[in-house]
């Protein structure tokens, strides 16, 4: 029996019965809250804080990476400007804070919201369009709001929002700069919502539905799916995480600009799902995890640093093209996950 | 909003953005042909762009031992100096065109994976490439020597047609022309234009296909590589990152005009030089690339497949 | 599968292992203590970073040479790719290393991200080229005092000397402003124009490196007849421009701030094209100031000094001044920094001291500076 991760953690949760499962969510949930523990372990990032950087980048990224999995990886729509949603949300959170009394919480359905129309004024526009054309359309979506935010003074042009503030301290918690443990529980459990939904999306209408159009959109059509309509659903979900993501981000950083939300960033999400393994949550989640864990582990280093990156991008693209968790194969569904599915 | 200067500037504005029209046809040949091949955003082709210029710079400098600081040449000296900036740049990028396609495609595409894998390998490459050539220069912009005096040949309506930009003018309109003949006329293009139509059947049919893909990549590398060399004669100057900086305006360019499609790519390169040329005028420069994405965005909602919406084999058969 | 996930495991494995070897060997001595630069070594801006970096290093090598009882060490990490996201992280980083006394940020962005920690932490800032207002600004959000300090000249101190420079003997001059919208740009660009009055006639903006064509720009530039041109972005993009400029015929006059004071300038804009060229700063090139450090640095980098080496180089050695004098620790580094007998004669000669917002104080710090056959010439007092 050859030995493989994806398929043995498939099969552990496939045949488990209901209290297994909730002692293996258990163990999953309370290993994730206490990563903290880790500092100054083997594990520790040798120049940067290291609940620091699983807040950012690690936690933020992940979060972000489960978002446009829902829209690459399950339905298989290219968007090469996923950034877009997250400045939106970075910006909503920036602008309120300049003009309104409302703490992060309070900002952050806001951001969403906000995130999800711009989702949905883009997608109801562009996804008509297939494949490689979406790709350039939503690259370009993503310039038109960083370089409208960089041309418009209210919004602190190149200077970007300073001082946005940190959430309130909440149930006890506190969120300022000592205290960047709180951040990363703050962004593990939205990390963890997003699990949950995309997960039960996945077994219903809408994940067939994606799968459906992922893999012959028309076919899909003829089938009866509504293809436009699902992918719209896609698209926004998509832009709704990123928004959140941008929110959480500009109460941690307090200061956000322009020049944040660059092109690079949507590649490097992008690189993060197909790397771990595009449509496979945990796939997803351990590649982010793995290429934004090792720049901050390698920062002293720095000159060859983003070299290192492009290197172990080319080599594990060829070694593992189909990414470290790949998502099952579909004749394996009926063996692996009848029980589940 | 400042509409005097295109009644002003007009003859001046037209013709510089036509001129920068034609580096970014040039570039976007790169993209297109793999396109039209394989279905394949090639995002490496930015960096061996990069690499062109640079190696432009290089035959001028460490072979031909001019300075930045040296004077034009004139005469025979100057046409096979050129010459040899021009065919150093293209055999580069030709060579490393068609590397990147043996160490970031070839097995990838051998094991028939999702074609966002190869893209992933693509920027994999990209970054690599970069970085190299940023640690190599320590990120400084590396300047040309002026080899070609930029004569001003006649002013029409107040525009200074000038020898360099009329010569790049002059050479993408013969690369375009040789290689429409090429894909049309000869057997490789034959092949090229088969596996472009449909991949399993020209394999069957018994088509050497890692000839073809490598002979496409080589095509698209020189036609980078050319246009390195015209960039650096109008424009003088390089960096590291110039690839991203100009891909994406070429990648642009290609789509608009129709990707995988080579005339696509001439119309596209064209419109995206004036479109930018003109929005800079009125606009200000600050919007240009804003300008150029709503137009590309309003071009594909009515026409979903770019200004001439057929793809290689389409608009040949 | 079995083979592919052990040998992407093991691949896995080796990275992390070696990365942590590497990690483990950072330990310092009793007698060493460290300071830290923050910027752009990797990524888009690498290239400030990695002029400025050198000018650190020099400082440290020079000093390190002479066999002093404390020796000075970089902190290895700091790389934030003038990334403002990364500054946050890398900041904490810094201030999280006890041995670090000092920091040199180098973006404005990414040191206001990283200024909490810096705050919290008491390490003192010197900053060879942070220009942004709001950072010596008590009023603002963003103010960095007691900790920030910088070597570099504010907008409020150059915009006034790059206007006048600008326009001096130009009968009825009408200028035109181009900025790479920077952050360091935009804020220089409305000191100009504040200074300059009815003469602004008008204005473009080029990001930075994004621009390969200014031919737009230039029409305007014909078509609104201005007769100086003041550009605010950094050399390599000003060195574009400018030769772009005068091979379409333009004669009038061309300036541009500290951000263009660079020996490659000329060199990229062209002997013909650059000349005449004006330009301020409140600092001057470093085989200017010290043909002896120019050498020194040419000999050590094999490369030519970029934009604010020169300012790195002396914000290293405030901080080794300090240093020699006793300061070692973050408390001491940060009072004597603060200490109203503070002074520092710089490179250049000219003896600087701080305010208390952390900005350069005193008069004559500005200089003017003309390009002359290719080379760029003092040229006195702005």
């Amino acid at each position: 029996m050859s030995f493989n991760l994806r398929d043995w953690g498939a099969n552990l949760w496939a045949n488990a019965n209901k209290w297994q499962r909730y002692v293996i969510a258990g163990f999953i949930v309370v290993g994730a809250f206490s990563l903290p523990l880790l500092e100054g372990t083997f594990f520790n990032t040798p120049s940067t804080p290291f609940v620091s950087v699983l807040f950012y980048p690690i936690g933020v990224y992940v979060l972000m990476a489960l978002g446009l999995n829902v829209v690459v990886g399950k339905s298989g729509l290219l968007d090469l400007g996923y950034v877009a949603f997250y400045a939106v949300g970075a910006y909503t959170a920036g602008i309120l804070s300049m003009h309104t009394k409302l703490n992060t919480w309070e900002i952050l359905p806001i951001g969403i919201a906000l995130a999800m129309l711009s989702g949905l004024v883009l997608g109801a526009a562009v996804l008509r369009l297939r494949g490689d054309y979406l790709a350039i359309v939503t690259l370009g979506f993503g310039e038109i709001i960083r370089i409208t935010a960089l041309n418009t003074k209210s919004v602190g042009g190149a200077n970007g929002i300073t001082n946005i503030p940190n959430p309130p301290t909440t149930l006890g918690f506190k969120f300022d700069l000592d205290h960047p443990r709180n951040y990363y529980w703050a962004v593990l459990i939205l990390i963890m919502i997003t699990i949950l939904i995309v997960r039960a999306l996945s077994i219903r209408r809408p994940g067939r539905a994606w799968e459906a159009i992922r893999q012959d959109e028309d076919v899909a059509e003829l089938m009866g799916v509504n293809t436009y309509k699902y992918k719209l659903w896609a698209f926004i979900f998509g832009a709704s995480v990123g928004g959140a993501g941008g929110v959480l981000f500009a109460s941690k950083a307090m200061f956000i600009a322009p020049n944040i939300f660059t092109y690079n960033i949507s590649i490097l999400i992008l690189a993060f799902v197909v790397f771990g393994g595009m449509g496979n949550i945990w796939g997803v989640v351990f590649g982010a995890v793995v290429l934004s864990y090792i720049p901050e582990k390698i920062r002293f280093i720095s000159n060859a640093r983003m070299l290192l990156f492009g290197l172990v991008l080319i080599i594990m693209m060829n070694l593992r093209p189909d990414g470290l968790l790949p998502r099952k194969k579909r004749e394996k569904i009926g063996v692996a996950g009848g029980k589940s599915k | 909003m400042d509409f005097s200067i295109l009644t002003d500037q007009f003859a001046s504005l037209t013709f510089d953005g036509i001129a920068l029209g034609f580096i970014y046809v040039l570039i976007a040949l790169g993209y297109t042909m793999v396109y039209g091949v394989l279905r394949l955003i090639n995002f490496a082709n930015s960096e061996v762009f990069m690499l062109g210029s640079f190696t432009t710079i290089l035959v001028a400098t460490k072979l031909f031992h001019h300075t930045i600081e040296s004077d034009p040449l004139t005469g025979f000296k100057l046409v096979y100096t050129m010459l040899a900036m021009l065919i150093g740049s293209m055999i580069v990028s030709g060579v490393v065109s068609v590397l990147i396609e043996i160490v970031a495609y070839r097995r990838l595409r051998a094991r028939t994976s999702n074609r966002l894998t190869s893209l992933i390998s693509a920027i994999g490459v990209s970054i690599v490439l970069s970085e190299a050539v940023r640690m190599a220069t320590s990120s400084a912009p590396m300047g040309s020597p002026r080899l070609l005096d930029k004569i001003t040949l006649v002013t029409i309506w107040g525009a200074d047609i000038r020898v360099d930009t009329l010569l790049v003018i002059v050479f993408a309109i013969i690369l375009l022309i040789t290689l429409d003949l090429f894909v049309n006329k000869t057997r490789l293009g034959k092949g090229i234009r088969a596996v472009s139509m449909d991949y399993d059947t020209s394999r069957l049919m018994g088509i050497n296909l890692n000839k073809i893909i490598s002979t496409t990549f080589l095509i698209g590398g020189l036609g980078t590589g050319a246009a390195a060399f015209f960039y650096i004669t109008v424009y003088e100057m390089t960096r590291f990152s110039i690839g991203f900086e100009l891909g994406l305006a070429a990648f642009t360019a290609a789509v608009l005009g129709g990707i995988g499609n080579i005339r696509g790519a001439f119309a596209g390169g064209i419109a995206l030089g004036l479109i930018e040329m003109y929005a800079s005028a009125v606009l200000g420069t600050q919007w240009r690339s804003i300008t150029a994405f709503v137009i590309l965005i309003l071009v594909l909602l009515f026409k979903p497949n770019g200004i001439f919406g057929e793809s290689l084999q389409q608009a040949r058969v | 599968m079995n083979k592919k996930i052990k040998a992407s495991a093991a691949i896995v494995a080796a990275f992390a292992l070696s990365f942590g070897a590497f990690a483990t060997t950072s330990a310092s001595a009793a007698t060493t203590v460290k300071i830290a630069y923050q910027g752009p070594l990797t990524g888009p801006e690498a290239q400030t970073g990695t002029d400025s970096i050198r000018g650190v290093k020099l400082a440290l090598k020079l000093y390190n040479a002479t066999n002093p009882a404390v020796k000075v060490e970089l902190f290895n990490g700091g790389d934030d790719q003038g990334d403002d996201a990364q500054g946050g992280t890398v900041g904490a980083g810094i201030a999280a290393d006890d041995a670090v006394i000092g920091v040199l940020t180098a973006y404005s962005g990414p040191t206001i991200a990283a200024l909490p920690s810096y705050k919290a932490k008491g390490i003192a800032i010197v900053s060879p080229s942070a220009t942004r207002a709001c950072l010596t600004d008590p009023t603002n959000a963003c103010y960095g005092a007691p900790v920030f300090h910088r070597i570099v000249s504010n907008d409020d101190l150059q915009g006034p000397a790059l206007a006048r420079v600008a326009t001096n003997g130009v009968k009825d001059p009408t200028v035109f402003i181009v900025d790479d919208q920077s952050s360091y740009s935009v804020g220089l660009t409305a000191a100009v124009k504040k200074a300059l009055g009815t003469a602004y006639e008008a204005g473009d903006s080029a990001a930075k490196g994004a621009v390969s064509d200014f031919s737009a720009t230039i029409a305007k530039i014909k078509q609104t007849k201005s007769n100086v041109v003041i550009y605010t972005g950094y050399y390599a993009d000003g060195a574009k421009f400018l030769k772009q400029l005068r091979d379409k015929g333009y004669k009038g006059v061309y300036a541009a701030g500290d951000g263009v004071l660079n020996s490659q300038f000329p060199k990229l804009a062209g002997k013909k094209q650059s000349e005449g060229a004006r330009l301020t700063a409140p600092t001057v090139p470093l085989d200017v100031a010290s043909p002896k450090i120019y050498a020194a640095f040419k000999k050590e980098f094999k490369a030519e000094p970029g934009v604010y080496s020169t300012e790195s180089f002396d914000a290293t050695n405030i901080f080794l001044q300090a240093i020699k004098a006793g300061k070692t620790t973050r408390a001491d580094m940060l009072a004597y920094l603060n200490s109203s007998s503070f002074s520092y004669k710089n490179t250049a000669g000219i003896t600087i001291k701080f305010q208390a917002s952390g900005d350069l104080s005193g008069s004559g710090l500005m200089n003017q500076f003309v390009v002359k056959s290719g080379t760029i010439k003092l040229n006195g007092k702005a």
